[in-house]
């Protein structure tokens, strides 16, 4: 027995009141856990035609997987696109944050809608305007050329460099939002009293705020880099071949080719490295926490 | 005498700080404003600058059953899913602030994997997983519970949060005054959640109606949710009738911004 002990009347009330969870918990457990157990078990299945799977059970997808050098590339290039999404939502949401946390501006509520309201737009559409935005004859390759710095379209899209764009925009909002959560906790005085102990106003900001914010920016930039990696609208719709990512590739596989087995197989290999580069990088970030003042 | 951020004077520094801010808050918000001003030209072209101002693309729009179809179906999910959601998400919040006891963090913990998984494995998880219990495509079963349980946690966090600061002898005095538990539900903490709970639900109606991938991957032959007809139809056309669309679903989250300032303030969000 456990050496807790629960009143008659609590315990009475937790078996009364358990209805209140049961459709939640019948909810998590039937439609995500257990559908989270099938992508396992399909990526055992055996192939087979006409119909999505086979009977048998076999380990064969995730061997060809990693050994198909195409398969390679895209999961080299998806990792590439979120490393490098990460640093620029970092770059740019880290003032939008520190902005918004201090600011006593009389817009900063108009500036809080900003921030929020692409959240909130549909991802498609959001990628649908930088599809004009970047396109062949889009507003930046018509602009640069009508100022005659260019003479023929620039390649913006079907490329990395477009769904790098565009999902820097689309995931900014992760960023700041958990980055600006953490920078309100932390009291402007503190970065004051530095100051008025004679340290310089970047030093002040890199002794006492940025080392304070680390929290924060470790939950905005593991946010981004999950979605970046796992995106699939702005790559599918303006990466091309060029800009396919291991998402795309899943997709591809489960709908168009109806290769469940080894689209599962993909889609656990993807699960696996985000896992895996999500526990070095937060372990990488715990030892530069250490060593900071 | 202008001051910055901290309350000390202005310097250069800040005056650059305030324009390379500026800048990211235009870069933010720049490709919304673009659509909606494109799907507004007179002219044939997603370009500007505009040949003048017009609602023709609109008018291609409603006039297109494809769409018009699209947008009730989206509502429909969108609408289902938020009356699911603000059940049993907020019955589990109540739960999970008074009665949980021991196994009150991990069961918090479970209510928001939906957030933490990404929505394209959860897609994919629900795809297999129908298809293998005979249900499939049919009747439009899996895309609804699909989007039930991508949105469920919004409900969820909102109304925890709105119960975090509830003082429960409130409730308690209810009952000792004789009220049933029904009666001190509605008259007691039915008011205190309020806030959180029109929150969640206006978070679950947008987002519903917003997501993709869940309804790429579950959706029955046939049957288009908005974005997914807008997602096809760039497939073929790239013309301001995509414009109209994007902007209507523009035009969605910017009533619901503005009902939750109006309501409840944009501050008491909860992620």
């Amino acid at each position: 027995m456990k050496g807790r002990v629960l009143s008659f009347s609590q315990s009475a009330s937790i078996n009364r009141s358990i209805w209140m969870i049961a459709p939640a918990l019948f909810l998590l457990i039937v439609f995500l856990l257990l559908p989270y157990v099938s992508i396992v078990i399909m990526s055992v299945r055996e192939p087979a035609a006409g119909v999505p799977y086979g009977t048998g059970f076999t380990f064969a997808h995730y061997w060809h997987a990693l050994s198909d050098s195409y398969v390679l590339l895209i999961i080299g290039r998806t990792l590439m696109i979120g490393v490098i999404v990460t640093m620029t939502t970092l770059l740019l949401g880290y003032p939008v944050a520190y902005h918004l946390a201090y600011s006593r501006s009389r817009w900063a509520g108009l500036l809080y809608v900003f921030v929020l309201s692409p959240l909130l737009v549909g991802v498609v559409v959001r990628t649908f305007s930088w599809l004009i935005i970047l396109s062949r004859n889009g507003l930046v390759n018509q602009s640069l050329i009508a100022l005659g710095l260019t003479g023929s379209p620039l390649p913006l899209v079907n490329n990395t460099l477009g769904v790098v764009i565009a999902l820097t925009h689309v995931l900014l909002p992760f960023l700041i939002l958990p980055l600006l959560g953490n920078l309100q906790a932390i009291s402007p005085d503190l970065s004051l009293a530095a100051r008025s102990l004679g340290a310089s106003r970047a030093r002040a900001f890199f002794r006492v705020t940025l080392p304070l914010s680390i929290p924060g920016i470790q939950a905005g930039t593991v946010l981004v880099f999950v979605l970046a990696i796992s995106a699939y609208v702005t790559p599918a719709m303006l990466g091309g071949a060029g800009g396919r990512t291991m998402s795309v590739l899943i997709v591809q596989y489960l709908i168009e080719s109806f290769r469940w087995p080894a689209g599962a197989a993909l889609a656990l290999i993807l699960a696996a490295i985000g896992i895996i580069a999500v526990a070095l990088y937060v372990n990488f970030l715990a030892r530069v926490a250490r060593r900071l003042p | 005498m202008s001051r910055g951020a901290l309350g000390i004077r202005k310097t250069g520094w800040d005056w650059v700080f305030t324009a390379i801010v500026t800048l990211i808050y235009a870069y933010l918000m720049f490709p919304i404003v673009l659509v909606v001003i494109l799907s507004l030209n007179s002219g044939e072209f997603l370009a500007l600058p505009l040949r003048g101002l017009s609602l023709r693309w609109f008018g291609v729009l409603f006039a297109d059953q494809r769409f018009t179809a699209a947008i009730l179906y989206s509502l429909r999910i969108a609408v289902i899913s938020t009356f699911v959601n603000a059940v049993i998400g907020t019955l589990a919040a109540i739960y999970i602030a008074q009665h949980a006891g021991r196994l009150r963090e991990q069961l918090r913990l479970l209510m928001i994997t939906p957030l933490l998984l990404p929505e394209i494995l959860t897609a994919i998880a629900l795809l297999f997983y129908f298809y293998q219990i005979g249900i499939g495509d049919r009747y439009s079963v899996a895309i609804q519970v699909g989007h039930v349980v991508v949105t469920f946690p919004y409900v969820l966090l909102n109304v925890s949060a709105a119960l975090f600061n509830f003082d429960r002898s409130q409730k308690e005095a209810a009952r000792s005054l004789g009220a049933g538990p029904w009666m001190t539900f509605r008259r007691v903490t039915l008011p205190a959640i309020k806030p959180g709970l029109i929150t969640g639900c206006m978070f679950v109606l947008v987002i519903s109606f917003d997501i993709f991938n869940v309804s790429l991957l579950l959706k029955s032959v046939g049957r288009n949710t908005l974005p997914l007809e807008l997602f096809d139809y760039l497939r073929f056309n790239f013309d301001p009738t995509a414009a109209a669309i994007a902007s209507l679903s523009i035009a969605l989250t910017f009533i619901v911004i503005f009902l939750i300032d109006r309501t409840v303030g944009l501050r008491s969000l909860r992620f």
